[in-house]
């Protein structure tokens, strides 16, 4: 599948928040209840539509043990896009978003979209952090903020979707360096009308089983 | 035109398809095939073309290990990362196998043995792919052929009877050994018939382990690694006094000292010079008039033609004098030191696996027939151990295996590698997860990280880290022990009830010899025969009493044919019928 534009994004927040379950339903549109905890790093990938133009989304999961966070630090690198988690049956996990904050805004570009969420909102009779909280934060902060529920599906699409429109948009306002693919963008390969009809051969990618 | 088409197939290529078959090309000539379509190792279950490329990134080097680390045998750890941009794809590649060895006469149970491998690419990423993708199977072949020698035997039983088939005395090491030794030639035989078939695929180096019998075998060609990490008490080392561990001892408490005994050595050009020299003296050749198989203690100058220059050739250990002519001008066979060390000026690993068509740069002479594919193995018998683990050493003095390409151990001293594990390990006591711990800090630990500029450097940001791939496999080896200690215990009791069976079936052939009548049902002597055999039991020892042959080889014969249900080892499987 061709895109016009690839953007990094890295998915954050303490452990257990609903990371990995979030990316599933996003890419996979299922929920799983039990997952294993997440060693390493995990990589998802779809594709979405903005102002009429393909964009692939390539998604690093990380893992949100204290114990792994000096490696997750170096994912930040080339990330255009950074979704903050935190689980509004957790105080602790709200709490813990300064810290996450600090990290991201030190170890990445500084123009990285950060979209903060309160997942798992379909647990209201549990909840612990109130969404005005959640929304004071992100405007003390300067981001952009929802709640979201992976189970439900809830405003899931949305998220990541919003966060891929923020970036666009700042590419448009020439924000970003696309030729620099440290920023976490890279122009597609494809897409741009033919030139030739012998380019317009070649363009097509997955068909150049012609010869 | 042609040029820009094929940048642009290139370019096309390159970012998102990993691999595509065959690529178009508008050369001359038919292009050929990949042998196998370009993929990191399956247990990392990397399975989409997005998370392989993501895993490619190389301005990030995320390091990758396996989503379910119950998926190694022993809970071994797992993990790698790709280099800083030199090649396109990461060109390690990993593997492991577990598999048994059937018993021939099938009324035992199957040997177990586990086998993992490490496998650097060069020059491409077929060479890798291929061994780590078909060495198992060679390898499992040639055990195939030799497990009747190697299982184990009680003392009533008779010995394998190779004494008798060779003339001389073959241990089963010697067995296990040269089925390794013959899988390394068979794996470089098989990239050199692919090449009149498959894509160019480049070369790469080979560590594999194989456990099996209760040991523990590291055969190894170029310049990966793998070391033995202990963390010993001290009592311990003051009674061992006489083995040859290594001398980089570091205390981690007052009563334990971490130790790190090699299990491989590299082969570059500058640890192989003896071979290489004696092979350009030999066959000179195979230097086509280009290079010179000498070695100087000063680079030979025009200058100084005529006068005397130190030298070594061969395997000779000193120097010698000779007097300086054109000859001796030209580029030595081996150039450079150590980890710079140079085969004719192009590569600098002299072991491993395919190589077939590359060429020394400038010369363009084949290189191949320098390298060797021949491993150095080392072993150890497991049994031989004497401390158990505790709680406080779970892995005791059977240690951890480390197995790593040359990207870890370039920048990181074997000492280190054994101390950062079993720091680790201490972090994680109880984890399932705790060896895949100890793989993903050894690769961020050599990997270290970008500074702002984009250079790779250690944590102190200083000293330079590995731009190259990074894969490091973790081996609990006492966890090996463990099952093959269960494994034994349940093989010589199978082993001790077909000894029983056929003292009951001796002896009652005997009675039946002497009876008048053999109607008498066998089986009902012995709770364990199965009855479904019962017929032919009866239509065997019915024979083996009127051909009046020797009573032995016809019990054996009888025995053959009644299969003990190991899986069900406590009870008699007359139960079951």
């Amino acid at each position: 599948m061709s895109y016009a534009y690839l953007f990094k994004y890295i998915v954050i927040g303490d452990t257990g928040v609903g990371k990995s379950c979030l990316l599933l339903q996003f890419t996979d549109k299922r929920f799983q209840p039990v997952h294993d905890l997440t060693i390493g790093v995990e990589f998802g990938a779809r594709m979405i539509t903005i102002d009429g133009k393909q964009i692939k989304l390539q998604i690093w999961d990380t893992a949100g043990q204290e114990a792994f966070r000096s490696i997750t630090r170096s994912y930040y690198r080339g990330a255009a896009g950074a979704l903050l988690v935190y689980d509004i049956t957790r105080r602790e996990t709200f709490n813990h978003l300064t810290t996450w904050l600090e990290d991201a805004r030190q170890h990445s570009n500084s123009n990285m979209v950060i979209m903060l969420l309160g997942n798992k909102s379909d647990l209201e009779s549990r909840r612990e952090v109130k969404k005005e909280e959640g929304e004071a934060f992100a405007r003390e902060h300067g981001l952009v903020f929802m709640e979201t529920s992976a189970r439900t599906a809830a405003n899931v699409e949305e998220a990541f979707i919003q966060t891929a429109k923020e970036i666009y948009e700042k590419i448009q306002e020439g924000v970003f360096d696309i030729n620099n693919e440290a920023n976490g963008i890279k122009i597609g390969t494809v897409s741009t009308p033919p030139t030739s009809p012998i380019g317009s051969n070649v363009s097509g990618q997955s068909s150049n089983s012609c010869c | 035109m042609f040029n820009r088409l094929k940048n642009r197939v290139l370019t096309s290529i390159v970012p998102d398809i990993p691999s595509i078959t065959p690529t178009p090309s508008y050369s001359i000539g038919r292009p050929l095939p990949e042998k196998f379509q370009y993929q990191r190792p399956p247990f990392l279950q990397l399975l989409t073309p997005d998370e392989l490329k993501a895993s490619a990134d190389h301005n990030v080097r995320p390091i990758i290990v396996p989503r379910d680390v119950a998926i190694l045998p022993f809970c071994a750890g797992y993990a790698e990362c790709v280099n800083s941009g030199k090649s396109e794809w990461n060109e390690d590649q990993a593997a492991f196998s577990m598999q048994v060895l059937h018993h021939p006469s099938k009324d035992l149970p199957d040997l177990p043995y586990v086998y993992f491998g490490i496998f650097d690419g060069h020059a491409g990423t077929g060479a890798a792919l291929a061994s780590s993708l078909q060495f198992h199977h060679i390898l499992h072949e040639k055990l195939v052929d030799i497990i009747e020698l190697l299982l184990p035997t009680n003392a009533n039983e008779s010995p394998p009877m190779f004494p008798l088939m060779f003339h001389k005395t073959v241990s089963k090491d010697e067995l296990i050994i040269g089925a390794l030794e013959s899988a390394f030639y068979d794996m470089d035989a098989v990239l050199a018939e692919d090449r009149t078939k498959y894509r160019n695929a480049g070369g790469c180096t080979s560590v594999v382990t194989l456990f099996i019998l209760g040991k523990m075998y590291v055969a190894n060609a170029g310049d990966s690694r793998a070391i033995l990490a202990q963390r010993l008490s001290k009592e311990m080392i003051k009674m061992q006094a006489d083995k040859p561990y290594s001398n980089g001892v570091k205390s981690d408490s007052d009563d334990y000292q971490i130790i790190a005994t090699p299990f491989s050595f590299d082969h570059t050009p500058d640890t192989e010079r003896g071979r290489i020299l004696s092979l350009g003296k030999v066959h000179p050749d195979l230097m086509g008039g280009e290079y010179i198989a000498m070695e100087y203690a000063k680079k030979p100058m025009t200058k100084d033609l005529g006068t005397r220059i130190l030298y070594k050739q061969g395997n000779m250990k000193g120097w010698t004098y000779k007097t300086l002519t054109k000859e001796d001008l030209k580029m030595p066979i081996v150039t450079g030191e150590g980890k710079r060390s140079r085969l004719l000026g192009t590569i600098g690993v002299t072991r491993g696996f395919g190589d077939h068509d590359l060429r020394a740069i400038g010369s363009g002479l084949l290189i191949k027939p320098f390298l060797s594919c021949h491993p150095e193995i080392i072993y150890r018998d497991l049994s031989l151990i004497i401390s158990l683990p505790d709680d406080n050493n779970l892995d005791g003095e059977y240690g951890v295996l480390i197995m790593g390409t040359d990207g870890l151990w370039d920048v990181l001293e074997n000492e280190t590698v054994a101390r950062i594990t079993f720091e680790t390990l201490k972090k994680y006591p109880n984890e399932k997860h705790r060896y895949t711990m100890v793989a993903q800090e050894l690769v961020a630990k050599s990997r270290g990280r970008a500074n702002d500029s984009g250079h790779w450097r250690l944590s102190d940001l200083k000293a330079p880290a590995t731009v190259d791939d990074i894969s490091v496999i973790v081996i609990p080896v006492y966890q090996y022990y463990k099952e093959f200690c269960e494994w034994e215990k349940k093989y010589f009791e199978a082993q001790q009830r077909r000894e029983e069976l056929r003292n009951a079936a001796i002896s009652n052939n005997k009675a039946m010899n002497s009876a008048a009548s053999i109607n008498g049902d066998a089986s009902k002597s012995n709770p364990i025969i199965d009855n479904d055999e019962d017929d032919d039991e009866d239509d065997e020892v019915e024979e083996a009493k009127e051909e009046n042959s020797t009573e032995r080889d016809e019990i054996d014969r009888a025995l053959e044919k009644i299969n003990l249900n190991d899986g069900n080892s406590e009870e008699p499987s007359e139960s079951t019928a």
